[in-house]
């Protein structure tokens, strides 16, 4: 009868035509075991990715607290009230509760490479070192961006477990220090065991490091960054010297104002699925203004005119006032969407090796570097008598420098004026202003631990 | 191939398969004959009246025989030997019973008109129903008549008011739908939240595909459309004048035998079909407009040092007129204040021979916007063709292609300035942002802001252009029809196709486009969406020869083949006039793919008995679905319900009342991906890379399981002029689809995970009372109401946030042992967003004839994140800055949450009509002798609002539907109340 046979027909449809075992369609897995060379070079590329995320964004937060710049965002009111006012929402990811997750992600990416780069078998003993060098470094680049933002002792280091397991436990922001400082000289191990190249390619804005042993520059930048840091929050002469150690295999250079930007730099882009630096803003218009601070202090050149440094990033363009707040600079230092952002450089380092010889060196080591960054960078004129001067003066002299060389490059101000004590030289605009010493730890992370915001 | 994947279904999949599929064939192989002796033929017709009752169904009790008048109201069956009962009944009259004798060949039956539809059939399950008065549910029926009083495009809104326990909100005002149907209250916190849409027994998609205006408004930073985007859902595709009939069913113990898809609830559609008879035509003609409901205004600046306390100085520049006054321009109205000429023209013709019936329709609809280059046009066409195919087949095809184009603007939240309520709150009174001239060039900047909203609104694109198809065919057949039992067969197949379009193009002379270095922004977004279906049902009726009761059995299966796939493309950097994708600069690309099968399977028995005053249903469901982390593991869902009737109470014939129970589980599939951990990715300098994902997945995830009692009485008064029903819900949803917050040093934003336990407990009640009931008067008066409660009782993971922007502005937090929907601020508990109740109150009245009709709707309670009078009060410009706004911003600075948070009571008049019949002799002097009916009628929806929240409509969503973080609102495009002018033709 036909009749069955279409019921027979219908019913076998009906019940198995299709194959329910739909594998996602849309994205990768994570990296698993043995991955190929072209899956590492997906992750490593993916790591400079995850690291790049909170970059832009906290130039602008850093700043914005530090009184390097302010926000007047038409759609968000929080920038000149939460970050200049208080309090600090925790429980808002974009304000409060900023730069915690994002550094985490990098980090979860790093290990997630490490666990498994082991296996894998299309990569020599020495292109797994390598790649393990590349991902320690730029894990310890991230630990250093959650320390940049939280000076609490609530740092959970031992991440590298399932989500669901407990969160991670919190220790001292001086152990977390530690750690960094340990982990990139792991990450320098396992560089020099690294062979001649990298089984995988860097960005342009690495050019210069993109070899496991020029890796190694970056790597010892960083570490520098780092020991001086910890000199100033307590350690002392001992980091400081390690910090000095560091610089030699750095890639410092003071051989001619042409190398002051040399540096590791991370790329952003318009081209498919990358994403611009969202810093570049028409400076006539832009919401991301210059704190008039910085012009009330900045030094004039022999020639007249206004510190170099402050002239080439900020520009005058039509007043604004929101909210109490007034300024008609804006900054240029991120002209384009592709305009790169630096991880640090030569300029950096020139004044990090001033801060170090001003603990456990001589003065005229100190006013060397100094000038050489007033002369070469600012236009100004050389501080004749800095080399004569206390030490706690010449440090007023090199974070005064520092403020101007690294202006909106990543909240270096906010960092300087709390490790070195000198929180209260940040200026107020209005009263009822206040100068956050850190950010809060996110609500999430509090909640995570069955304690409420605000107890964590 | 087939049977070798049917192998691949597991061995439990295979055996339940392999079980259906021989009970099919059984049945369909046992037809026979029966024994049938004589002819009864006769006429049904309107009591009152005389006119005929076409497709009323006449049957013989106690046997399962049964035919269908003619447009004439004419039947003939063959009727045992001896004296039968008939039992007629048709849509809109109530049910009567005839004896006829031995010798008695033809009969006429009148029927009484059915003011409440309490006799009509509601359904029961996949192909079986009952009729309401027997019912153990709940179950709401609408019908065409109710839907249509007051013209709206899209079929949600014409549902507000009109279903108890429905509780339906708009997400915004923008043209061309987008709401939420929310059946019961809380179903989930993290899982789908729309119910499963049937329409003639085809699922079809409700998708809400984001247009990608994220690209300008930069709402959710980075990425290329977000939830934000005020997207429609597509359940406004279809023309609410095909509708004959919406049934909804609102909880686990109705919907369960749609199992693992139903936890929200049930809405079936069904079309208006032709019946036998000549053509009959219907003609309607509208005019109308729409206009801007509530604004919200904005503080008016007195002269420069007023102007100065908000802008800091420079306010002389504007404020030059004497003593320093400032000029003031409503920038508000101006952008809003559009009120073109709105029209519909509707043409359909059905009729039938005894065996063909058709009804065909079409629709051109033309809405214009309140703002400029805003408006929804959609035409449809559709072919409902009925063909009987021997003594024994009945064949259906229904044939619906619908297009549409909706013109949205741009609205809700922002991170670029360019959301019009994002940007008026620093849009002053004494900026003149009026163009000089026609072109973009002649608009000024905004000085204050980074766009000026009336040129936005004049030269930024956003078109949604949709083209749909749907198709079913039914077979029925008719495998065995004897005196006291029948078998039917029915196949329905299915599929439900749109093509969905978006075309943003926001052109680079905008004041805005500049800011990010790429001026201009394209935006192509494409999605294509595929719903098969393909269901197989099998009904057999038995009355034993003693005639004692009634039992239906019923068996089927439903596969579901559905396909969405969303590519969208954002292009930056464009040349001024061009618009295509490929003249950008900067292209970034977003695709999304999600194919889904899932296979249900269900058994179901009734039986009604004791003179057809108990009703014993049992039945179960049982799934598979590739959504879970098994894809080969059935669910098994089922469903037990009783109800009984006392009748004649006080004596009384026609008045009863019903008292129910019913039981039962459905559940509500993993969200697409939920089993899947994805990495991100992206590209830096040209290199692909990976990285961890935000979301960790769960290979074992599993449907959520909704538990569900309804407890109800029915009661029927004054013979059936006055009926109540009462209605106590308690459903328990869980292993729920728990989005859980990771702490942020995981790495990860959330894991899913199945855990946890919500419980919802609610009161529904409806009245109505036909007050006068006379040949020349009617009046008729409806009520409903409808409470609930929901709270989650289990929380295996600490308490986490959903939606909102952070605690200061206030997140809905999941907390055990608290509301589902409480709202959090920096000072704890500041609000909630479910309402302490909704009742609807309705009215219509004819008289002679004119008629006259008003539904008002009652939210009251139900708190709102008021997030857009925050940026007004920051702005230092909210109409009442000087009286509170100061306060309130004052109080939000110093750490206060509750400020912003505020009563969303409404209460609305969403339908007012007036229609005149024309007299025949007027009828015919104006349209000729062939027009049967003419009528007019002025209508107007959503006239009157009367809310004490300060923002610009207590329905509206910034994050569209959702769950829990429904009530934000940002931004949104202002509601608009509608006024139409219609003529009715029949002939």
């Amino acid at each position: 009868m036909k009749i069955r046979h279409l019921l027979y027909a219908v019913a076998v449809l009906g019940s198995g035509a299709c194959d329910y075992n739909i594998t996602n369609p849309n994205s990768p897995e994570p990296i698993g075991n043995n991955p190929s060379r072209s899956i590492v070079a997906a992750a490593a590329s993916g790591i400079l990715i995850a690291q790049r995320s909170d970059l832009a964004d906290w130039v602008i937060d850093a700043g914005i607290i530090g009184r390097e710049a302010y926000r007047f965002d038409g759609s968000d009111p929080r920038f000149v009230t939460e970050f200049l006012v208080g309090p600090l929402d925790a429980g808002s990811a974009a304000f409060g509760g900023d730069h915690w997750f994002e550094h985490y992600r990098t980090i979860r990416s790093t290990n997630n490479m490490l666990n498994v780069i082991g296996t894998a078998t299309a990569l020599s003993a020495a292109e797994q070192n390598a790649t393990r060098g590349f991902a320690e470094t730029i894990q310890a680049l991230a630990f250093l961006g959650v320390l940049n933002a939280h000076t609490q002792d609530s740092i959970p280091l031992a991440v590298n477990q399932p989500v669901s397991s407990a969160p991670a436990p919190y220790v001292s922001n001086d152990s977390a220090y530690a750690f960094v400082s340990g982990l990139l000289d792991l990450a320098q191990t396992h560089l020099t065991a690294g062979g001649a190249a990298f089984p995988f390619t860097l960005p342009v804005g690495f050019a210069g490091f993109d070899t496991p042993a020029n890796f190694i520059k970056f790597n010892r930048a960083l570490k520098a960054r780092v020991e001086v840091y910890r000199a100033s929050r307590g350690c002392g002469n001992p980091c400081y010297t390690a910090a000095l150690t560091a610089l030699g295999a750095s890639f410092i250079d003071t051989t001619g104002p042409g190398t002051l930007n040399a540096g590791a730099y991370i790329d952003f882009g318009t081209g498919p699925g990358d994403i611009p630096n969202f810093l570049a803003q028409d400076p006539q218009t832009s919401d991301n203004l210059v704190h008039p601070m910085l012009e009330d202090s900045a030094e004039t050149q022999t020639g007249g005119g206004l510190d170099a440094r402050f002239l080439a990033k900020t520009v005058s363009r039509p007043s604004r006032t929101v909210s109490g707040l007034t300024s008609d600079r804006s900054f240029r230092n991120y002209p384009a969407p592709g305009s790169s952002i630096a991880l640090i450089r030569n300029e950096e380092l020139i004044l990090l090796r001033a801060e170090a010889n001003n603990a456990v060196g001589t003065g005229a080591a100190v006013a060397a570097d100094v000038n050489y960054v007033r002369v070469n960078s600012g236009g100004l004129a050389a501080n004749a008598g800095l080399a004569a001067q206390t030490a706690p003066q010449r440090l007023d002299a090199i974070l005064h420098e520092r403020l101007y060389s690294l202006l909106y490059e990543g909240g270096h101000r906010w960092i300087d004026m709390r490790r070195t004590g000198k929180l209260a030289g940040i200026p107020l605009d209005r009263v009822g202003d206040v100068r956050h010493s850190t950010l809060p730890i996110p609500t999430d992370e509090c909640l995570a631990r069955a304690t409420g915001p605000g107890q964590c | 191939m087939a049977v070798d994947r049917l192998m691949m279904g597991g061995i439990v999949g295979k055996r339940i398969d392999m079980w259906l599929l021989a009970l099919c064939l059984l049945m369909a192989g046992t037809a026979s004959a029966g024994a049938q002796q004589r002819t009864i033929s006769g006429r049904v017709g309107n009591a009152v009246s005389n006119e005929p009752v076409a497709g009323a169904t006449v049957g013989v009790v106690g046997t399962v025989i049964s035919a269908v008048t003619d447009a004439r109201g004419q039947f003939s069956l063959s009727a045992p030997d001896g004296a039968v009962t008939l039992a007629v009944r048709a849509i809109g009259y109530k049910r009567r019973t005839v004896t006829v004798a031995a010798d008695q060949a033809t009969v006429a039956v009148d029927l009484d008109h059915d003011i409440f539809n309490l006799e009509a059939v509601v359904v029961t399950g996949q192909a079986t129903s009952v009729e309401q008065k027997n019912a153990a549910n709940s179950i709401s029926s609408v019908t065409a008549e109710e839907l249509g009083r007051a013209p709206t495009p899209t079929i949600e809104s014409a549902l507000q008011g009109k279903v108890p326990g429905a509780l339906i909100q708009m997400n915004s005002g923008a043209p061309g739908g987008g709401g939420q149907i929310s059946l019961r209250g809380v179903s989930t916190i993290n899982a789908a939240v729309d119910p499963l849409i049937i329409v003639d027994g085809l699922v079809i998609s409700n998708a809400a595909i984001a247009n990608g205006m994220n690209a300008v408004s930069a709402a959710a930073a980075g990425g290329n459309a977000s939830n934000q985007d005020n997207a429609v859902n597509r359940i406004a595709d279809l023309n609410p004048a095909d509708i004959e009939r919406v049934e909804v069913l609102k909880g686990a113990s109705a919907a369960a035998i749609y199992g693992s898809a139903a936890s929200n609830g049930v809405v079936i559609i069904t079309t208006r079909r032709g019946q036998a008879g000549a053509p009959t035509f219907h003609m309607t003609q509208r005019f109308g407009q729409y206009r801007v409901s509530h604004l919200l205004g904005s503080r008016v600046f007195t002269d420069s040092v007023d102007a100065n306390s908000a802008i800091g100085s420079g306010g002389s520049a504007y404020c030059n007129g004497p003593g320093g006054a400032c000029p003031v321009f409503d920038t508000e109205a101006a952008l809003w204040g559009r009120h073109d000429l709105s029209t519909e023209t509707q043409l359909s013709v059905s009729g039938g021979t005894d065996n063909t019936s058709y009804y065909l329709s079409g629709l051109l609809h033309n809405d214009a916007g309140i703002a400029e280059n805003t408006g929804y046009q959609k035409q449809s066409l559709r072919a409902n063709i009925g063909q009987r195919l021997g003594q024994r087949f009945n064949l259906s095809v229904n044939m619906n292609v619908v297009h549409s184009l909706a013109q949205r603007g741009i609205s809700n939240n922002d991170n670029s300035g360019t959301s019009p309520y994002l940007v008026l709150p620093f849009t002053y009174s004494f900026a003149n942002l009026n163009p000089t001239g026609p072109t973009i060039g002649d608009y000024p900047n905004n000085p204050f802001e980074r766009s000026n909203p009336l040129q936005t609104f004049a030269f930024l694109k956003n078109d949604e252009d949709v083209w749909r198809a749907f198709g079913t065919g039914t077979l029925r057949f008719d495998a065995i029809t004897t005196a006291h039992q029948n078998l039917q067969v029915i196949l329905t197949g299915g599929l439900d196709q749109f093509n969905q379009r978006n075309d943003i193009l926001s052109p680079p002379e905008l004041e805005f486009e500049g800011q990010d270095g790429q001026p201009g922004t394209v935006v192509l977004g494409k999605a294509s969406n595929l719903n098969l279906t393909l269901a197989g049902h099998a009904v057999h009726t038995y009355v034993p020869a003693s005639g004692g009761f009634q039992a239906t059995t019923a068996a089927g299966f439903q596969y579901g083949d559905r396909d969405l796939n969303v590519t969208n493309i954002t292009g930056r950097t464009i040349l001024s006039g061009q618009r295509n994708i490929d003249q950008a600069t900067s292209i970034s690309i977003a695709e999304d793919l999600q194919p889904v099968r899932d296979l249900g399977l269900y058994v179901q028995e009734e039986v009604l008995a004791l003179d057809r005053r108990l009703l014993v249903t049992g039945g179960f469901r049982a799934d598979r679905s590739s959504r879970n982390g098994d894809p080969g593991q059935y669910f098994f869902y089922p469903k037990a319900a009783v109800s009984y009737r006392l009748t004649s109470i006080g004596g009384n014939d026609g008045d009863e009342i019903k008292l129910r129970a019913a039981w039962g589980q459905t559940g509500n599939l993993p969200t697409f991906g939920a089993k899947f951990t994805p990495d991100t990715t992206g590209t830096i300098n040209g290199r692909f890379g990976t990285f961890v994902g935000q979301r960790s997945g769960d290979a074992t995830i599993k449907p959520e399981r909704q538990t569900e009692i309804e407890l109800g009485a029915d009661v029927i008064l004054l013979n059936g002029r006055a009926n109540a029903t009462f209605t106590f819900f308690n459903k328990t949803i869980s292993d729920l689809l728990l989005l859980q917050t990771l702490p942020p040093s995981s790495g990860q934003v959330d894991r899913i995970f199945n855990g946890g336990k919500l419980r919802n407990r609610g009161f529904e009640a409806s009245l109505g009372y036909a007050l006068v009931q006379s040949p020349e008067m009617s009046w008729i008066v409806r009520g409903t109401f409808f409470s609930y409660r929901p709270v989650i009782v289990d929380l295996p993971v600490p308490t986490f946030q959903t939606l909102g922007f952070g605690t200061a502005l206030g997140a809905f937090q999941i907390e055990q042992g608290k509301s589902a929907t409480q709202i959090v601020g920096n000072e704890g508990v500041v609000g909630d967003a479910t309402p302490d109740f909704q009742m609807s109150f309705s009215t219509d009245a004819d008289y002679k004839r004119w008629s006259i009709g008003m539904l008002w709707d009652w939210k009251k309670g139900g708190d709102v994140i008021n997030l857009t009078e925050l940026l007004f009060d920051f702005g230092q410009n909210s109409k009442d800055w000087n009286t509170a706004g100061q306060q309130r911003l004052a109080d939000f600075l110093s750490g206060l949450t509750q400020p912003f948070i505020q009563d969303a009571s409404y209460l609305k008049l969403r339908e007012l009509n007036v229609s005149y019949h024309l007299p025949q002799s007027a009828t015919s002097a104006m349209f000729g002798q062939r027009v049967r009916d003419a009528r007019i009628t002025l209508s107007g929806r959503n006239l009157i609002r009367i809310t004490s929240f300060r923002g610009i409509d207590p329905e509206v969503s910034n994050f569209g539907n959702q769950a829990i973080g429904r009530n934000i609102d940002v931004a949104p495009f202002p509601p608009s109340r509608s006024f139409f002018f219609s003529i009715d033709l029949d002939f």
